[in-house]
């Protein structure tokens, strides 16, 4: 099938020159902007290929400086030196990187790693929004799409009518969200959460058999999700959707709270209060959030193993180092647990938040978990509860035959109060047809993603804790066995663990602050960006790179405001069934 | 061979041959340098003034220069040769109100005036016996813009005998006369015919599209200033006839005239030349002037106050006819460079009789532009107008494997049978 030309954007020029990292064009010389994809056509025996170059830097001419160390030094030394009509030239010298190509074979479009070069006189194009989009979605579909809507391929300053998402499939082997402060992860955060709704309701992505439903449990640290910042939020949705879908879809709550008295009327109906129970909280959990001395930790792993989930309990009433213990450890750790002495959520005994979470976690369901009334550490302890609880139910499902097996296995891992509350439940779910323990289980792969976002997240993915015995060490590696996947939002990666970095499979990098985290961002991507620099420099918020191991492009993407998005598609959750899939349109 | 070249005997052979050189040559030219050193030391040397670097300059001035390149085997069709020729026009603005030196004229003015630009154009010759002098003259009279060839040849004539042949008729009676039937055609022209190797061919092609790229910028609405070719301001000489012994010989002097009627001035620079004792006039320079100082020097004829150089006694290509070359460096990083003037210009606008600080004073004058144009940080030192004519034609090794793709899709397109038409391989070229 041969390509038609005219839908590859506006004919630009030719190509004079270049290798992988520079382009020479002869061209109209004209404003070209840093982030610019040139696109070129070439066809050599028969096999057409489209390559993609992106605009990394800029010399308005191309006159052939060998040495441009040497001009510059030339320039410094005789003071006297000009240059004489540089930006009249016709032959334009483009810095940038040559990203790949995408070749038709059997009708299909692959996209490869750019092993070779476009041929001279090659015409090259610069995609237009209007013109270009259908042709651009169709080749690059290996690698814009999948289930979860980011937002649109941004072209320099332009955006394309091409949605780019990630596939469910990799949301357990974990995403990273990088941003500073402004650069638009909260508004993300929403267009993730609603596209997480819309893949449920088969609306979004690409209608495969690969699609998984999906759950997430979304910290919300300023309790911007449900209202929104501006118009709408993730109650919006809630509220658009008739009874039937809000059911199916959301379940009866999707906001958890740590003051439901404090929570606006209409969201209250779907709020829960967050309470965890100290018997539900394992040393683990404490060692995964703040730094313990060996003494320290060798004395509560001791009362574990004397008082199980009572040990807390336990510590808290002791009043003196018992023998053996060197004195102060004691008091050192009853410090450490006064968190949980003063906190309101943690308490000795109420009616756990951890049942519903759980329940919804396997039932594809997201939840909004405000904790903008909770301290720091609070908010990291919750977090680690919940991704440890839910990682050892489906730990001790993947160590099992049978339900019988996974009674046994749950016993051994979690809490006992806890599982006695919910193993029923729990074989509901993870059982093949009925709940009786002679009954195969099934694999946590088949089950519901899960991902768990990780806010502020240096503050527990930091390498000091990720050395102990950080659940979220776990998490990162295995993951992917349990269908758990970590969702780390960061307004740094030069701090974050290497652990967590390596294991990280896609990177949603916004604007970041400064040079160190540029560089340490083109460092940790999953696919090769070196040279993008001056990209991170000029991104402005809320657009973002996306890279990804198993893409070979780096992704330039605009991410639409949350309420655009949301008066879009506000009446997609009316009546709707689920399960059909919508094909995208602007 | 290699192992010839590798023994010792090869290497005492060079020795031999390096040994005579310095005993017979350098130790003669040293000798006639320092016949001429107090000379130029004292008389041929001076510092250039320099334009402070934010001049407003009282006249700002458009310099034009010209390059051209190509190669005599583009393609090969059994004993049919193909050249490839290029030649770039480029004018500049001195701009120094603007602050934006010598600064390209925009593409359509350029277009309008000079047609765009590089020009490319092709020739071919075969292996048939006077083909090579046919072709090459219906090549030319197609490129120079002039026409008629007594008009070619006559300004030649003009120079050369001070006007006393000044017109066609002025040949009765002179040695020239024998050769006027021969002087009224362009392949009559060339009286080198026995050497027209393919090398030659090309040269001469190469020449002629430079000076007629040249008198198009003579005969435009442009009048720069300065008109700026690659190379010497050379006529090679029949030895027996006594006039230039090919076509753009007399082209040259052609040129030469017109820009004097058009007050523009022409001259030829080349960083490549054969100018004995360059490095010691410019160590000469050094030793004066100090290390980074801007200078030039002339080299004067034999009719010159004081005569001929000794350095350059025999030479004889040095002066060239009707030429005055200088030495210059505008910057100590490069081996000085050479310059040469129309004489006939140069004695009526910078040489003063029996003044020779008037003299002086007109070749500071020309040289503080020269110089000027020559900053640009790509090409310090060097004209930065003929850097960028060099930069607009040169075809690289790329452009030419392009090309003759482009030429063999042709000839397919064509349907035309397939002759060997590869150029011949380099460790094939016997
Ligand atoms: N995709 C977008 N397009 C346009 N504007 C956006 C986009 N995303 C965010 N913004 C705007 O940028 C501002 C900050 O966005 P947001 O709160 O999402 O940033 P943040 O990274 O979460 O900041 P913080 O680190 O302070 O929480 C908001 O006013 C929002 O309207
Ligand atoms: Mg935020």
């Amino acid at each position: 099938m041969v390509l038609d030309r005219d839908k590859l954007g506006e004919l630009y020029g030719k190509v004079g020159m270049g290798n992988q990292t520079m382009l020479g064009i002869m061209g109209r010389n004209r404003d070209i902007s840093v982030g610019e994809i040139f696109v070129i056509y070439s066809q050599r025996d028969g096999t057409e290929r489209v390559f993609f170059f992106r605009v990394l830097g800029l010399e308005n001419y191309l006159r052939h400086v060998d040495d441009i160390g040497g001009v510059a030094g030339t320039l410094m030394v005789e003071g006297d030196a000009y240059l004489s009509g540089i930006e009249r030239n016709m032959l334009l010298s483009v810095n940038g990187k040559m990203l790949g190509y995408a070749q038709q074979t059997n009708g299909k479009w692959t996209f490869m790693s750019p092993r070779r070069l476009p041929d001279h006189l090659a015409s090259v194009y610069r995609p237009m929004p209007g013109i270009s989009d259908e042709q651009i979605r169709t080749m690059l579909a290996t690698q814009t799409d999948g289930h979860i809507y980011i937002g649109d391929l941004q072209v320099g300053e332009d955006t394309l009518d091409v949605p780019v998402l990630i596939p469910s499939e990799f949301l357990p082997m974990h995403v990273g969200i990088f941003g500073s402060t402004g650069s638009g992860k909260s508004n993300l955060m929403m267009v993730l959460i609603k596209s997480i709704i819309d893949s449920n309701m088969g609306l979004t992505g690409v209608s495969d058999d690969k699609r998984l439903t999906l759950s997430a449990f979304c910290i919300d640290p300023h309790d911007e999700f449900a209202k929104g910042v501006d118009k709408y939020g993730i109650q919006s949705i809630v509220e658009t959707m008739d009874d039937k879908t809000r059911k199916e879809v959301v379940g009866d709550f999707y906001y958890l709270t740590t003051h439901k008295k404090a929570t606006p009327r209409e969201v209250k109906r779907y709020a829960r209060e967050i309470r965890v129970q100290w018997n539900e909280i394992q040393p683990r959990d404490l060692y995964s959030i703040m730094e313990f001395t060996p003494q320290m930790s060798s004395f509560i792993d001791t009362q574990y193993s004397q008082h199980r989930e009572d040990w807390i309990e336990n510590i808290l009433d002791m009043t003196d180092d018992p023998a053996g213990t060197p004195s102060g450890t004691l008091n050192a750790v009853k410090r450490r647990l006064g968190l949980l002495e003063r906190s309101p959520i943690f308490e000795k005994r109420c009616s756990s938040i951890l049942d519903d979470i759980f329940h919804a976690m396997e039932s594809g369901r997201i939840l909004v978990v405000n904790t903008s009334l909770m301290s720091d550490m609070e908010q990291f302890l919750l977090t680690t509860i919940v991704t440890r609880t839910l990682s050892d139910m489906r730990r001790a499902l993947k160590s099992s035959g049978t339900l019988g097996d996974f009674e046994r296995q749950g016993y051994m891992r979690l809490p006992s109060q806890f599982f006695s509350r919910v193993k029923t439940q729990a074989k509901s779910f993870y059982g093949i047809g009925g709940i009786t323990d002679d009954l195969p289980v099934r694999d946590p792969r088949n089950l519901p993603v899960i991902l768990v976002t990780v806010e502020e997240a240096p503050s527990i993915l930091n390498p000091e804790l990720m050395r102990g015995q950080s659940v979220f060490k776990d998490i990162s590696r295995q993951g992917r066995k349990f269908n758990i996947g970590l969702l780390v939002v960061s307004q740094q990666v030069s701090v974050l663990d290497n652990v967590i970095l390596s294991q990280m499979n896609t990177e949603i990098n916004l604007r970041l602050g400064n040079e160190r985290e540029i560089r340490a961002c083109i460092e940790n991507a999953s696919v090769n960006i070196s040279g993008f620099e001056n990209e991170f420099r000029v991104m402005s918020r809320g657009e973002c790179i996306v890279t990804a191991s198993y893409r070979e492009l780096p992704l330039s993407v605009r991410i639409p405001l949350f309420d655009s998005v949301f008066e879009k598609d506000m009446n997609d959750y009316k009546g709707k069934k689920t399960g059909s899939t919508k094909k995208h349109e602007l | 061979m290699l192992e010839r070249i590798l023994t010792t005997k090869f290497r005492d052979t060079l020795k031999l041959l390096f040994a005579d050189i310095t005993n017979q040559q350098d130790r003669m030219d040293e000798e006639k340098f320092s016949e001429d050193e107090v000379r130029i030391k004292e008389r041929l040397l001076d510092t250039i003034d320099l334009y402070p670097p934010d001049v407003l300059l009282d006249d700002d001035f458009l310099v034009a220069a010209i390059d051209g390149s190509g190669t005599d085997n583009f393609m090969m069709l059994d004993d049919i040769r193909v050249h490839l020729l290029s030649t770039a026009t480029v004018v500049l603005d001195s701009k120094s109100r603007d602050g934006c030196f010598f600064e390209p004229l925009s593409t359509i003015t350029i277009m309008q005036q000079l047609g765009s630009q590089p020009h490319l154009d092709a020739h071919w010759h075969s292996g048939v016996r006077n083909d090579a002098r046919n072709k090459l003259a219906e090549t030319l009279e197609n490129i120079y813009p002039l026409k008629d060839v007594v008009d070619i040849v006559m300004p030649f004539f003009r120079d050369h005998t001070d006007g006393i042949v000044s017109s066609k008729s002025d040949f009765t009676g002179t040695i020239y006369e024998e050769y006027v039937p021969e002087l009224t055609d362009m392949e009559t022209l060339i009286t080198r015919a026995q050497m027209l190797t393919n090398p030659v061919v090309h040269d001469e092609l190469r020449k002629v599209s430079e000076y007629a790229a040249a008198r198009n910028v003579l005969t435009s609405d442009l009048r720069p200033k300065y008109l700026l070719l690659d190379g010497a301001l050379s006529v090679f000489m029949h030895f027996a006839r006594k006039y230039p012994s090919m076509p753009s010989g007399f082209m040259l002097r052609d040129l030469a005239e017109l820009a004097r009627r058009e007050g523009v001035i022409l001259c030829a620079v080349s960083k490549n030349h054969t100018i004995p004792f360059a490095h010691r006039i410019a160590k000469t320079a050094q030793d004066l002037f100090g290390e980074d100082a801007k200078w030039f020097c002339h080299l004067p004829c034999e009719d010159d106050p004081g005569g001929g150089l000794h350095i350059i006694e025999d030479r004889t290509y040095i002066p060239p006819e009707l030429a005055v070359p200088y030495l210059f460096s505008f910057s100590q990083e490069n081996r000085p460079s050479r310059i040469d003037f129309d004489r006939i210009w140069w004695l009526e606008n910078v040489f003063v009789p029996n003044d020779p600080i008037a003299t002086r004073q007109n070749e500071k004058a020309l040289f503080r532009d020269l110089e000027f144009m020559s900053r640009d940080a790509r090409w310090y030192g060097y004209p930065v107008a003929l850097a960028l004519a060099h930069e607009s034609c040169k075809l690289s090794y790329e452009d030419l494997r392009l090309a003759r793709d482009i030429s063999k899709d042709v000839r397919r397109e064509l349907g035309l049978v397939d002759r060997k038409i590869e150029p011949m391989r380099v460790d094939y070229n016997l």
